[in-house]
């Protein structure tokens, strides 16, 4: 894990910097460049202080949205070591390496690869490894020096020396550490001086009751989350994926051609993996890590899971044009998000009215182009209300096997939603209406079929009905009508025959 | 081989070569005399592209054209498909040499597998159909349940929406792409308002190939539309136009007159490789067999009582 200073990928200025934030009425510093902390100016300072000291210092407002917007880039980018990685605060982005450190081969060469590429991004940082994370935030902060070159072979090791805490090792390299290492708020650090207590060799050396007793229970929290006995889990920036491949490229890559086969040869990778565990994926994001440090995605989803290689690829490279590779392209992640069992294919002569794999590639590729929710089939429901007789389902939901339902009057090809108001004039109440006008147009009733006596359905949580303006209606009184052109409608009068003044709308046109 | 034969052969090819790509997926015929005889082969052709037309307001709800798709694409099957067996194909002519190109994977189906091959049986209507109808429009306003009156089963529908008409213009196209086996596609239908004439060439060409039929029904939304796209050719093999016009007289109720046997006015208004264009049928409303009919006797017979949709249903629960 490591810092970084809050001005993001600007390289270390030669002229003291600082930035400054106004809080509680005055101007404060939010963060001060290495050239300034060399003559004495720190963050907190207040400006009147900081610029008596030091008249010609340059000043800037501290923007902390953007900070924190390329602090998360920043973590994001960082996924290229490890999914688990995650913004620190807000000058800092911990990773969590466990099981990616012998892709590497070994964390040093993990550390040295993470310092080059952050210098070349231009981010001065300071590293540190441990086996806790409190201990590396502690060694990171107040035990590494930062890093500016690259650092070469010879110079490995003693690198490895300095920022590697060895397995086990956590209590000796914290003990020499002033008491602020272990996350503490100010004030506790003040009273742990104030008794004689410096380093946290000396605070781990006391007795824990007598800590709990005079500070309260942070201390010894602290010392224990250091020392590893509660572990303290992290939680990653994004969905953590179920499985992942890399590629990482010597030397970075923006043709458009050299992207799709960079995410061929993925994918079929991955495609041996799911098929050694016969599993298929459904949503796939592929990563491009540029070498400015930004990370493009292109996500995908299938309606049934597939480990079709030539399928998988060619919904992915559908969508490289969405991707711009800057200055080049040097790392390239398939993830691979919901995966599911899916057992080796069966070929069928005779195909169920279900989605059989003839269909669901072309499923997955209409839902690539227009998102799977624009996919639907029209299930059967069993509701008296017309809306509600026939919803849209998903398409990657089995269909379910609905018992046939009673049988009904005539119902119409298109039903608007909602119902359409019209002004219907009748003779008695109970009658149809031997007129009507609909969109700015007057229709004279020839023949009508009806009333077809709709109630709202209590029973039903959401069994009511409701009209075009969302009043609630008790009762609807459906008829089908025939106008003198032979175009036949299906209108509905809302509310009881005597309510004062009825409403008459239009659900549907027949065939 | 007697000559006949040879001479029956020649002919076959020389009728394929003359129209390559016609009538090679089979026809649907409508079971009415009438308009059966009107068209090419005597049914609508699979493996092609139809359009249908609505008049007056209509073409603003779609909803005599989505019944008349309906009916038609509910009776698609998808069953008795082999992929690579050219559908209606005659059954000699597969055992020849003659009229084979070799290099077409479809020449090799030995004439065993023949009889296999979709033939208008009763037997072949009363099975529960298989294959996937694809259903592409810009508005929502489907309603399942009106379909299945005209013999659309629900279970086969796949609604797809799409914002703008070269959105449902690509999904037609993949769609016309996947092969029609049992499990896949048996027709897609389109609710387009603009189909440019390249289009639609390549919509009949993808069709032709797969063996998938496509119905487009046009919906248009203002008149500007609609006057542009009234007029323009067509790549399609037929045209129709489909109308309400107002049904036989039902039985009374109250005095009042309730609506009988709803009626289509249907209209060829152009086909491929058909002498007579222009013709046009006034038919009862297809009924959930999804088929369509004219009444034999005179006007003054009294309408015939509606086929309620639950005795297709026994009947296809008994088949």
């Amino acid at each position: 894990m490591l810092p970084n200073p809050v001005s993001g990928a600007r390289p270390a200025e030669e002229a003291p910097f600082t930035t400054v934030i106004a809080a509680s009425g005055r101007q404060m510093l939010a963060a001060a460049n290495p050239a300034a902390a060399a003559k004495g100016i720190t963050a907190g300072m207040p400006l009147a202080d900081a610029l008596s000291f030091l008249p010609g210092l340059a000043t800037r407002p501290a923007e902390l949205a953007e900070d924190a917007a390329a602090l998360r880039r920043l973590a994001e980018w960082c996924d290229r070591y490890s999914p688990w990685a995650a913004p620190d605060g807000s000058d800092g982005v911990k990773i969590e390496i466990t099981g990616s450190a012998h892709l590497w081969g070994g964390e040093a060469e993990l550390a040295a690869d993470l310092s080059q590429r952050l210098a070349r991004q231009g981010i001065s940082h300071r590293l540190a490894i441990a086996d806790t994370f409190g201990a590396a935030w502690a060694v990171a902060r107040f035990a590494a020096s930062e890093e500016e070159g690259s650092p070469s072979r010879c110079r490995l090791a003693a690198l490895a020396a300095k920022i590697i805490v060895p397995l086990g090792e956590a209590r000796a390299a914290l003990a020499p550490l002033p008491v602020a290492a272990l996350r503490l708020d100010p004030a506790i650090v003040e009273g742990l001086h104030r008794v004689g207590l410096r380093r946290v060799g000396e605070a781990m050396a006391m007795p824990r009751d007598a800590l709990t007793r005079r500070f309260g229970e942070t201390v010894a929290r602290r010392l224990d989350q250091a020392l590893g006995e509660p572990p303290e889990p992290l939680s990653p920036l994004g969905e953590v994926p179920s499985r992942r491949v890399r590629l990482s490229l010597p030397e970075p890559i923006a043709d458009p051609a050299d992207l799709a086969r960079a995410a061929e040869r993925l994918t079929l990778d991955l495609v041996s993996r799911l098929a050694r565990e016969g599993a298929g994926a459904r949503r796939l994001d592929l990563g491009f890590h540029r070498v400015d440090g930004r990370v493009e995605h292109i996500r995908i989803g299938t309606a049934r899971p597939s480990r079709d290689p030539a399928h998988l690829a060619k919904l992915l490279t559908g969508k490289l044009d969405t991707v711009d590779p800057g200055l080049g392209i040097e790392d390239v992640i398939l993830a691979a998000f919901a995966v599911e069992k899916l057992a080796p294919e069966q070929i069928d002569m005779t195909g169920a009215a279900g989605v059989s794999t003839g269909a669901a590639p072309l499923f997955d590729r209409i839902g690539a182009r227009l998102g799977l929710d624009a996919l639907a089939r029209l299930e059967p429901r069993e509701s008296h209300i017309p809306e509600r007789a026939s919803v849209a389902a998903p398409i990657s939901a089995k269909p379910n096997k609905q018992p046939p339902t009673p049988q009904k009057p005539p119902r119409p090809v298109r039903l608007f939603a909602p119902p359409e108001p019209v002004e219907a004039f009748w003779v008695l109440p109970d009658d149809p209406p031997f007129r009507f006008t609909w969109r700015h147009r007057t229709h004279r009733v020839a023949q009508a079929d009806g009333p077809e006596r709709v109630a709202e359905e209590w029973w039903q949580p959401d069994g009511q009905l409701v009209d075009g303006a969302g009043s609630p209606d008790a009762i609807r009184d459906y008829y089908r009508v025939e106008d003198a052109s032979g175009r036949r409608f299906w209108l509905f009068r809302a509310g009881l025959p005597g309510d004062p003044p009825p409403r008459w709308f239009v659900h549907g046109v027949f065939a | 081989m007697s000559s006949v034969a040879t001479l029956v052969a020649l002919q076959d090819r020389i009728r394929r070569i003359e129209r390559p790509g016609a009538l090679r997926h089979g026809v649907l015929p409508f079971e009415v005399a009438a308009i059966d005889e009107a068209l090419p082969g005597g049914g609508l052709a699979l493996g092609a592209v139809h359009e249908f037309l609505g008049i007056g307001a209509d073409e603003e709800d779609g909803a005599a054209v989505a019944g008349f798709a309906a009916s038609i694409a509910g009776r698609i099957d998808n069953s008795f498909v082999i992929p690579g067996c050219p559908a209606g194909a005659d059954p000699e002519a597969m055992n020849t040499d003659l009229g084979q190109d070799s290099a077409d994977p479809r020449s090799w189906v030995p004439g065993s597998l023949a009889p296999l091959a979709p033939r208008n049986d009763n037997l072949v209507k009363a099975r529960g159909r298989t294959g996937i109808i694809l259903w592409c429009l810009k508005r929502g306003d489907l309603y399942a349940p009106g379909l299945a009156e005209h013999g659309l089963d629900p279970a086969r529908i796949v609604r797809v929406i799409a914002p703008r008409d070269d959105g449902i213009l690509w999904v037609l196209e993949e769609g016309l792409r996947t092969s029609n086996s049992p499990g896949g596609i048996a027709a897609v239908v389109g609710e387009i308002g603009r189909l440019p004439m390249v289009a639609g060439r390549r919509l009949q060409l993808a069709a032709e190939r797969s063996g998938v039929t496509a119905l487009l029904l046009r919906r248009w939304r203002n008149g500007a539309e609609a006057a542009s796209e009234r007029e323009r050719p067509s790549a399609a093999v037929t045209r129709w136009r489909i109308a309400a016009i107002p049904s036989l007289p039902g039985p009374e109720l109250n005095n009042e007159p309730g609506i009988g046997t709803p009626r289509w006015r249907v209209e060829l208004l152009r086909c491929r490789g058909a002498e007579a264009a222009q013709v046009t049928w006034d038919v009862e409303v297809a009924d959930a067999s999804g088929l369509v009919s004219i009444p034999a006797g005179l006007a003054d017979r009294p309408a015939a009582p509606r086929r309620l949709a639950a005795e297709p249903g026994l009947r296809r629960a008994a088949g």
